[in-house]
């Protein structure tokens, strides 16, 4: 009998870990404003208490027509950006999407978005997790 | 024949003397080292024709002697890098108080076919009145880009026509007499900025090297 209950139990967090949610903690979420609807950067700090890999794949927003992973690289003087397909965390590892780094790349406003606002922005991972995380809207000027 | 190679060799050493002085100047015992990277002499003073965003006229690199400048080259469809400089070198121009208003940041666009001189006025305002939007038609930046040996360059489109552009990350700056002295990269920070600026300011016209 206690041999059953301990095997619905662990079913139970074997499930919990699949269900919706991925085991992270997402910091410092903003986005730095810019006029008209020319495409804004979001920043953020994730960090996995998964027991194992996790990957982030993707996010979308409803204040945003499309959102892309993006990454900012300087080589040689020469900055650029490039799309990234996805970012990799393990165990108990943070991920800072930061100016000059990975970014989320917001593109084509569905609303006009105004300085000190929340949007809410859905992170998606591995098997089908999401997370859905508020961003503040910073200035333009803000670092 | 000899002339010709003497001419050769004189002004290959004329470019060693100019690094050789500029890295005296940078070390010598008159001048404390700046926070910045010191390129002066090594580029030329600060000319261009290009056409003002806020207003929509000529201005020329003559129009800023007086000011101290920081020249930078980007994009408004740029959402990390550009915004991410502009507001480093915002913050570190206000740091100067009131002496702020003697310096202009110029945001000259690599991407003129985007950037309409109304998108530019506005991205150039978001991040301060010290920050002038800059356009100029396909020659007129490929010149000014060639002065400065500042590349840029455009990705392939996607299915929506969005592009991504590659361009230098410098800032150059040049002081009151249009002469360029300064470089920031990427690592610079604010206060070292402003420290610099201040150092600038305070020279008097025509005691520079």
């Amino acid at each position: 009998m206690k041999r059953v209950l301990f095997a619905i139990v662990m079913l139970g967090i074997v499930m919990a870990a699949h269900a919706g949610q991925p085991a992270v903690s997402v910091s410092d979420a903003r986005m730095r404003w810019l006029p008209g609807d020319l495409p804004m950067a979001g920043y953020f700090v994730v960090t996995s208490h998964a027991p194992g890999p996790l990957r982030l794949l993707g996010a979308a927003s409803p204040a945003f027509g499309d959102v892309m992973v993006h990454r900012s690289l300087e080589e040689s003087g020469v900055a650029r950006m490039v799309h990234v397909d996805g970012v990799d965390l393990t165990p108990g590892q943070s991920v800072a999407f930061a100016p000059g780094g990975y970014h989320l790349m917001l593109m084509g406003r569905t609303q006009e978005l105004h300085v000190g606002e929340e949007v809410p922005v859905t992170l998606r991972f591995n098997d089908d997790q999401t997370l859905v995380v508020i961003f503040r809207v910073t200035g333009a000027q803000d670092e | 024949m000899t002339g010709c190679a003497a001419t050769a060799r004189a002004s290959g050493s004329r470019f060693l003397m100019l690094l050789l002085v500029s890295l005296l100047t940078a070390c010598g015992q008159n001048e404390p080292p700046w926070g910045l990277r010191n390129i002066s002499g090594l580029m030329p003073a600060l000319d261009f024709t290009l056409t003002e965003a806020s207003d929509g006229a000529t201005v020329h690199g003559k129009d800023f002697r007086g000011k101290v400048v920081l020249l930078y080259f980007g994009y408004t469809h740029c959402p990390d890098v550009c915004p991410t400089t502009l507001a480093l070198l915002s913050h570190a121009v206000k740091a100067l108080g009131t002496s702020a208003d003697q310096v202009r940041i110029l945001f000259v666009s690599v991407d003129p076919a985007r950037d309409t001189l109304a998108q530019l006025k506005t991205y150039a305002a978001a991040f301060g009145p010290e920050v002038v939007g800059l356009r100029g038609s396909e020659d007129e930046l490929k010149a000014f880009t060639r002065r400065y040996r500042v590349s840029y360059g455009y990705g392939k489109p996607d299915s929506r026509g969005a592009y991504e552009v590659s361009h230098s990350s410098a800032v150059y700056v040049f002081d009151r007499e249009g002469e360029i002295r300064l470089l920031i990269g990427s690592t610079d920070s604010a206060p070292t900025i402003t420290g610099d600026l201040q150092r600038l300011l305070a020279e008097t016209p025509g005691a520079s090297m």
